[in-house]
């Protein structure tokens, strides 16, 4: 049970956008995928969410393809978050929350909504309209929604089968979640991705942010020019000479003692 | 060395301004109640539009059984199948006009933007000019008018599909900007049409293009309703996924939402409402646009509510704008497009200015 892409490709025309890359999201875990511009990390986000079919190789949710999976069973087992525009028609938070509440034919307990509401922080956010709030404000609305995408009840899948009561694995894949956000934000969004995957979720980040990244990636997969450089724990993977090689800039990765992590900066 | 003062608080109190759980909106909790006095207020119009005309009938009169002959003859046959028809095209274009503003992401979207109604129309003048030419008799006569209109408005819509989905993706730009253009083709195709035509030709012509209810009888009205309504149940069922629609169609996609196959349903199923209803009354301008504007203030955005309430809305607004072009000047009446659009027209005005540019 795993979400897994497995040597893809992907060209357009001429370009090579991905080479041959390979990625497991594990459920339980946060992976981080990390590189320069242009590297194909948006692109790799895209094809794992089944938004764009690779030109090669193949992606599997949970053991099957995701091409034999229809809309309605990709949406309950993964959900997407990435940088939102504003909506052309004045929504309320509620609203747009009410959209990720939504699962085929059934819809999210109230009980379960409201702790979600609640760890995410925007109970006070219900009753305004999402055009206006703040950038963060509207990412933690956007997590929130793609957490309540994913919800599962604790006894199980929403229609649990006989037989079949354990819950299925789910993912959430976030384009640049910490983007346009200030330092207390970016530690609320990714410690509730942190405490999501305690709920058998697999979480994929797309982070530009090497410390974010160390700090909270359990695996990193580091591409450069649509192939991967490296892939592994932090630590393993942000070294020195690995990083100024792919940035092309000289890049220092230190523990720092105090903090008991990785600091990664540029001379 | 420099003194700094905090004035505001420290970001660490984030968890400060969150424990609050604010009540949801009153425009959410209110949109239920306000659906049903939306179907009160079409019971009302219903009501008066069929009081009143350039014949008085009294409806008292009507239910106990105590009119005349010629009273009978009048309320059954002339006027109960206008306000039938003037309630079924009202509802079908907010409708459509609904639908297509949640597709294009764009409130100022409307059937007439995207070529749709011109090309109804384009295929109606085309039958009225040509038509006795073509020496139609019997029940194809009668069904002529509204079979070009329909055929007009899904060519136009077909044409857009085809045109706009070349490149493998479905563009909603291309749409809009082809709309401008099939726009300017059904106006050159309208005014050759009206320069072939003889006099009592270009009579009709004209009214038909300023919108009228007058020419509604049963055996036309119970054709294009039942095509109005089989067109329109599918968009009805289509709201949950405009909602999710509205935050890009990649989200959409994400959420489990077959972007591609929405688009389809409303595309089409708009075009056939609104041929089926413009094929009877001439255009009828702005309730597309307008309509579904005054359902938002009301119940808000989410479109499994302004659906429904562009129904109720449009079919009473339209019946009463219809009672109102055959009372004014009684007996004779104006055409009901110019009273729709004298209103119409304002508003869009007003609601060009408050659409903020993005």
């Amino acid at each position: 049970m795993i979400l897994r892409a497995r040597h893809v490709s992907l060209r357009f025309g001429p370009a090579r956008i991905l080479t041959d890359v390979s990625i497991e999201v594990k459920p339980g875990t946060v992976t981080a995928v990390a590189g320069p511009n242009g590297a194909g990390k948006t692109s790799l986000l895209r094809i794992l969410s089944g938004e764009i079919e690779p030109s090669g190789g193949v992606v599997r949710l949970n053991g099957r393809p995701l091409t034999r999976l229809s809309l309605a069973q990709q949406a309950r087992r993964r959900s997407v978050m990435v940088q939102s525009a504003p909506m052309a028609f004045d929504f309320f938070v509620e609203e747009v929350l009410a959209i990720g509440r939504r699962q085929g034919r059934d819809s999210v307990p109230d009980t379960a909504s409201a702790e979600i509401v609640g760890d995410c922080r925007i109970g006070h956010l219900i009753g305004r309209k999402y055009n206006s709030l703040s950038g963060g404000e509207r990412q933690r609305v956007q997590f929130a929604r793609a957490l309540l995408q994913v919800w599962q009840s604790p006894a199980g899948p929403p229609l649990p089968r006989p037989g079949k009561l354990r819950s299925t694995p789910r993912y959430m894949l976030l384009d640049e979640p910490t983007a346009s956000l200030d330092l207390a934000h970016e530690l609320q969004i990714l410690r509730l991705a942190r405490r999501a995957c305690r709920n058998d979720i697999g979480v994929l980040l797309v982070l530009h942010d090497l410390n974010l990244a160390a700090r909270f990636a359990d695996r990193v997969v580091l591409l450069a020019c649509g192939v991967t450089v490296a892939d592994g724990p932090p630590k393993e993977v942000f070294r020195d000479g690995i990083l100024s090689h792919v940035y092309g800039t000289s890049v220092q990765v230190e523990r720092h003692e105090r903090l008991g992590r990785l600091v990664i900066h540029t001379e | 060395m420099p003194r700094i003062r905090l004035k505001s608080r420290p970001v660490t109190s984030l968890a400060h301004t969150a424990d609050g759980v604010s009540p949801k909106p009153l425009q959410v909790r209110i949109r239920l109640p306000a659906l049903w006095l939306l179907a009160v207020l079409l019971g009302v119009a219903t009501f008066m539009a069929l009081a009143s005309g350039a014949v008085p009938i009294s409806l008292m009169a009507i239910l106990s059984g105590q009119e005349s002959g010629l009273e009978r003859t009048v309320f059954s046959e002339i006027r109960v199948p206008r306000v039938v028809l003037a309630g079924f095209v009202g509802a079908a274009l907010a409708l459509s006009g609904a639908a297509l503003q949640g597709l294009f992401r764009n409130p100022l979207a409307d059937p007439g933007l995207i070529g749709v109604s011109s090309g109804a129309a384009l295929g109606a003048v085309a039958m009225i000019v040509m038509g006795p030419a073509l020496g139609l008799t019997g029940a194809f006569a009668a069904y002529s008018l509204p079979l070009a209109a329909i055929t007009g408005a899904v060519a136009v819509t077909l044409f857009l599909y085809a045109f706009s989905s070349r490149y493998g993706q479905f563009s909603i730009v291309t749409i809009l900007l082809a709309g401008i253009a099939i726009n300017a083709l059904a106006t050159v195709g309208i005014g050759l049409f009206q320069f072939l035509s003889d006099d009592a030709g270009l009579r009709t012509l004209t009214f038909w293009m300023m919108g009228s209810f007058g020419r509604a009888t049963w055996t036309t009205v119970l054709p294009a309703i039942a095509v109005m309504a089989a067109a329109a149940a599918p968009i009805l069922l289509l709201g949950r996924h405009l909602d999710a629609l509205q935050l890009g169609e990649a989200e959409a996609f994400h959420v489990g939402v077959d972007v591609t196959r929405v688009k389809r349903y409303v595309i089409l199923c708009s075009a056939v409402a609104v041929g089926a209803g413009v094929a009877l009354s001439g255009i009828v301008g702005f309730v597309g646009l307008v309509v579904p504007h005054l359902v938002r203030l009301a119940l808000g955005p989410a479109h499994r509510y302004v659906l429904p309430g562009a129904v109720l809305l449009g079919a009473s607004l339209t019946m009463l704008a219809d009672a109102v072009s055959r009372t004014v000047v009684s007996p004779a009446e104006i055409p009901v497009s110019l009273v729709t659009s004298a209103l119409g027209a304002p508003f869009f005005l007003w609601l060009i200015s408050t659409v903020r540019p993005r």
